[in-house]
């Protein structure tokens, strides 16, 4: 199953970038154009009243706050208080604002106002999660799969500051392995989700986090986490193995991007995962060196013996406030680009070095605009990659409808899908929440009403 | 000096190069050891070495050989600083900040070896030695500017016929007495804030730290700061003491425990004969700091917020956290993750990267940390302690989480100045503010809250000096964070502050009569 064919040479030349503007366009436009389904109709209502919470940042503050304190919060009281003191900030009470704030001081008022405001945190924390345990998810996990996209889960949790909650993450991780992988066997063919040219996609992907499996994440002392987290991941990449399934470590902050990034290369290049599983990292391309990165990466794929490419799932990056406010309060100079057209542009060009390597790694792009999600497909389309050799993936609660137009067309999809509580998915959704409003974002462009074809020009 | 202030960039640690940049620095500071530190009086040295500062992590080995000053050391700094006074007093506020802008640059182009230092003499972790560093460039950048906008005085209201001006004089000589625990920052802090308003300095280090502060002096005296404007008085307390009782001294500005700086306000109060003006004291004391975790906090923020303050530098900062007031509906929860928080941390000497809590400065303070805690322990109190310790005979003391103590015990009540945290359950916030309200100390607080009513009503209700919102209680920015204490933990000066060299000087007001035979001339 290894490949060894060329690395560098692409399959076709290089498109003229006008050619391919003109098709990302119209790829673009045929992706927008597909309504939402009916299952999403509630998500209209939900994106209308972030549309409306986005253009008012008191409000929106409002809110995140409201959202990232409920699960805290004994009971409705508690959280009716919480948002009354919220609120009284909101200089400019529209006529509903204005409701809240009177429901939540009124003493009689005040409970309902509580009980509605868990019960709307909840609803919220319904669209992004998909279960609470991978269990009473894997109904919903089969139903993507039936609909046409792969999926990928990630364990929520509190954040793991000791090593029994290390222990407990790592614990969770393997036994969602093999809860899913016997539940996995029970789904229908889907053959595209299921093989590329490479061989074998599993059905069961699981993405995890190196700051919860350990404690000891020290940014100035990497090797300390990196020895503590190896023996966990060792121990989750054995189990993937056994049990067919393919283990994707996610990207986190800069904080621990080295150590991620060292300690799951050195894992992959033992001896006993040599055959498997086939596993996957991240790279961010709003981070400034991430090309140099990208080169590391392909100079250990061309080393590495391994029976699996390594698939690289490709992202803007999700900590940009946390690396800029960290890097102004230090002094540093940030290591994520300051201009979006920036991330935008490093986005493309890594999209392309992806699939001109190809099959040397597996690319994945991970992507809820349109523009960089048609790019990729027009120039991998262009550079003569099979369709199944490029994945596209979303998050569940953002990326629904891409998913379903990209299955339309034909693509190979595939949906992250986070699993937990409400308590230990609220800074999950605080995340979500905040990337769908902010300004910079495609999805709240678009939410917001923005034209479409300007967002499909070349970044 | 144009340019606005900014904080200096600390070391980006979570790269590879900058950490073996400063590992080769310690290696080249190890080969220079023991230094010798010696009195410096008017430019001139004596090195009859007396006493020694040592590696606390392994005391065998020799940091400094230090020269104690005498009597009369003292006698002739606190004269050659009063002559100084007069030229560097008189010396443009803007050639005073010039130089110690040279300064700021002296002490950045040798930032890595400083922090080596730091790291030997005071086993200060990396990341706090190299952030006691920048603190130390950050008072000479800020003061230095501040030091110009003071000069040029504020306005008074003037009417027809008089000139009213008001501009601010340098009181003197001041003598600074430094405390270890911040060996560069807090030295060269004091230091500089009476150097840029035009005064003479004396200046007498911790016995634990003298090798830190000749780094501040010789940078200084490169910077081309007057010999006699600038004295080093190495020694024990007998030193401090004289620098307070001479009646040439107008300003004393220390840093240290509150039992020593009730001693100097004390002294100071009284004129010695033939003293013709009131000695003003800038003290910073200690503090009993409490974190305050209300029920709606995020625990996960909490817990190493309150790790990080209470066993940082293994406690030995003034603003550290030693009690965790707990709302009681979530205190088991917190208790639980902090007890297994606790078990994470490495104890090791300081120059290990990843080690989290370092050696105590010394054997006595490893010994007031066991008399605290057994006393807690056999009070009925329960007591977690970190177990995996380091060998060989560094002062290391066990990071330690004491739950359940009486409001009365030591525990409770006394500054230790060590790894220590006392977590107590509260009814809810307003009891955990009339327990702070209680303590005669008020230095740092820290809440944990998302209710901006509570915020607000903590805010307006706590004594402290610096209280922090939803974060620890460390680590106080200069231009960001002014610091320091309240009640018995200081006369509320504020270092790093828009107003802290109004310490280090004296107004003085001019009216002139502009109107002569009914005229306005
Ligand atoms: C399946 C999937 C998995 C993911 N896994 C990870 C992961 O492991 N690690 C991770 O970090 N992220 C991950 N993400 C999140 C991802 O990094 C982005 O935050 C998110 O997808 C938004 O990017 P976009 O291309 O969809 O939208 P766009 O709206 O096109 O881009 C938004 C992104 O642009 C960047 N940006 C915003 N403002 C600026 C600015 N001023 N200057 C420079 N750049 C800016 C930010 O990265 C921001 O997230 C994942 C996303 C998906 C869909």
């Amino acid at each position: 199953m290894p490949t060894t064919a060329p690395v560098e040479a692409p399959r076709s030349g290089p498109a003229p970038e006008a050619a391919i503007d003109a098709e990302v366009l119209e790829l673009g436009r045929r992706l927008a154009r597909r309504r939402p389904s009916v299952r999403n109709l509630s998500r209209v209502a939900n994106d209308r009243m972030m549309a409306l919470v986005a253009r008012d940042p008191q409000l929106r503050a409002a809110l995140f706050r409201l959202v990232d304190v409920a699960p805290a919060c004994a009971d409705a009281d508690e959280l009716a208080a919480h948002l009354d003191a919220f609120l009284s900030d909101v200089e400019h009470h529209s006529p509903p604002v204005a409701l809240a704030a009177r429901a939540s001081t009124a003493r009689g008022a005040r409970h309902a106002t509580g009980r509605i405001g868990f019960a709307a945190v909840r609803q919220m924390a319904g669209r992004f999660i998909v279960g609470e345990t991978p269990a009473s998810a894997a109904p919903a996990l089969r139903r993507l799969w039936e609909r046409g996209s792969a999926i990928s889960v990630d364990l929520l949790g509190e954040a793991t500051v000791t090593h029994d909650e290390g222990r407990a993450y790592a614990d969770r991780c393997d036994e969602t392995l093999v809860t899913l992988a016997a539940a996995a066997q029970q789904w229908p063919a889907r053959p595209l989700l299921e093989r590329d040219s490479a061989g074998v996609l599993p059905r069961v992907n699981l993405s995890v986090k190196v700051t919860a499996l350990t404690p000891l994440i020290r940014a100035e002392a990497p090797e300390r986490g990196r020895a503590d987290a190896a023996d966990h991941l060792r121990r989750l990449l054995r189990r993937a193995r056994d049990v067919g399934a393919h283990l994707h470590i996610d990207m986190e902050s800069m904080d621990s991007r080295d150590l991620i990034l060292e300690l799951v290369l050195e894992l992959l290049s033992e001896p006993e995962f040599k055959a498997g599983p086939s596993a996957g990292i991240v790279l961010q391309a709003y981070l400034r060196d991430s090309e140099e990165t990208l080169d590391g990466i392909l100079d250990w794929a061309g080393a590495a013996d391994r029976a699996v490419p390594l698939a690289i799932r490709l992202v803007k990056g999700a900590y940009w406030d946390h690396e800029t406010i960290e890097a102004l309060q230090n002094g540093w100079v940030p290591p994520v680009y300051t201009e979006k057209v920036e991330s935008d542009r490093c986005y493309e060009r890594i999209t392309r070095r992806l699939i001109d390597v190809h099959p040397l790694v597996r690319p994945a792009i991970a992507s809820h605009n349109l523009r960089s999600v048609a790019h990729a497909v027009v120039y991998a389309r262009r550079a003569g990659l099979a369709t199944h050799d490029l994945e596209l993936q979303v998050l569940r609660g953002l990326g629904d409808d891409l998913q379903d137009a990209l299955a339309a067309e034909g693509l190979r999809g595939r949906t992250y899908c986070p699993v937990g509580d409400m308590v230990a998915g609220m800074a999950y959704l605080v995340r979500r929440l905040l990337e769908n409003t902010s300004n910079d974002s495609f999805l709240a462009s678009r939410t917001g009403g923005a034209a479409l074809d300007p967002l499909l020009i070349r970044p | 000096m144009t340019t606005t202030f900014r904080n200096e960039p600390l070391l980006e640690l979570r790269r590879a190069p900058e950490r073996e940049r400063l590992l080769a620095a310690l290696s080249a500071v190890d080969a220079t050891l023991p230094l010798a530190v010696p009195v410096i009086v008017a430019g001139s040295r004596r090195d009859e070495p007396s006493f020694a500062s040592v590696d606390p992590g392994a005391p065998e080995r020799v940091v400094a050989n230090a020269t104690s000053a005498t009597a009369g050391d003292v006698d002739d700094a606190v004269r050659a600083a009063q002559r100084a006074a007069r030229t560097w007093g008189a010396t443009p506020a803007s050639e005073r900040a010039a130089i110690l802008a040279r300064a700021a640059g002296e002490l950045r182009r040798r930032r890595h070896e400083l922090a080596a230092l730091a790291v030997r003499e005071c086993a200060k972790p990396w990341a706090e030695a190299d952030a006691d560093v920048c603190e130390a460039i950050d008072f000479v950048e800020y003061y230095a500017r501040q030091a110009v906008l003071l000069d040029a005085g504020p306005q008074l209201l003037q009417l027809p016929g008089e000139r009213n001006t008001l501009h601010y004089r340098p009181r003197g000589v001041v003598a600074v007495i430094a405390p270890w625990n911040f060996p560069v920052a807090i030295a060269t802090g004091m230091t500089v804030a009476a150097l840029a308003t035009g005064n003479g300095v004396c200046l007498k280090p911790a016995e634990q730290s003298p090798a830190c502060a000749l780094a501040i002096v010789d940078a200084l005296l490169v910077a081309g700061v007057p010999a006699e404007a600038i004295a080093l008085l190495p020694g024990e307390g007998d030193v401090g003491a004289a620098l307070v009782a001479h009646p040439g001294v107008h300003t004393i500005a220390f840093t240290g425990s509150g039992e020593v700086g009730l001693e100097i306000m004390r002294r100071a109060a009284d004129p010695a004969p033939g003293q013709r003006h009131l000695k003003r004291v800038v003290a910073e004391m200690g503090g009993k700091n409490c974190l305050v975790v209300d029920g709606d906090a995020d625990v996960d923020d909490v817990v190493p917020a309150l790790i990080a303050s209470a066993f940082g530098f293994a406690g030995q900062k003034c603003s550290a956290a030693s009690r965790a007031l707990v709302h009681e509906r979530i205190i088991d929860h917190v208790l639980e993750r902090l007890a297994g928080a606790l078990d994470t941390l490495l104890v090791g000497p300081a120059d290990r990267f990843g080690v989290d809590v370092p050696p105590l400065i010394e054997r006595s303070s490893v010994e007031r940390v066991e008399r605290i805690v057994g006393a807690a322990r056999s009070d009925g109190a329960t007591v977690h302690r970190v177990e995996r310790m380091p060998a060989g005979d560094g002062y290391f003391a066990a990071p330690t989480l004491v739950a359940g103590a009486r409001q009365d015990a030591a525990v409770v009540q006394q500054e230790i100045f060590g790894p220590v945290l006392s977590v107590e359950a509260v009814r809810d916030v307003d009891e955990a503010c009339e327990r702070i309200d209680a303590q005669a100390h008020a230095l740092t607080c820290g809440l944990f809250s998302r209710n901006p009513r509570t915020i607000a009503e903590v805010a307006r209700r706590t004594p402290v000096g610096n209280l922090y919102v939803n974060r620890g209680t460390t680590g106080a920015m200069v231009g960001r964070q002014p610091f320091g204490g309240n009640r018995l933990s200081g006369n509320g000066t504020k270092a790093g502050g828009p107003d802290y060299l109004m310490h280090f000087v004296e107004p003085v007001v001019v009216t002139e009569n502009t109107v002569r035979h009914g005229l306005v001339v």
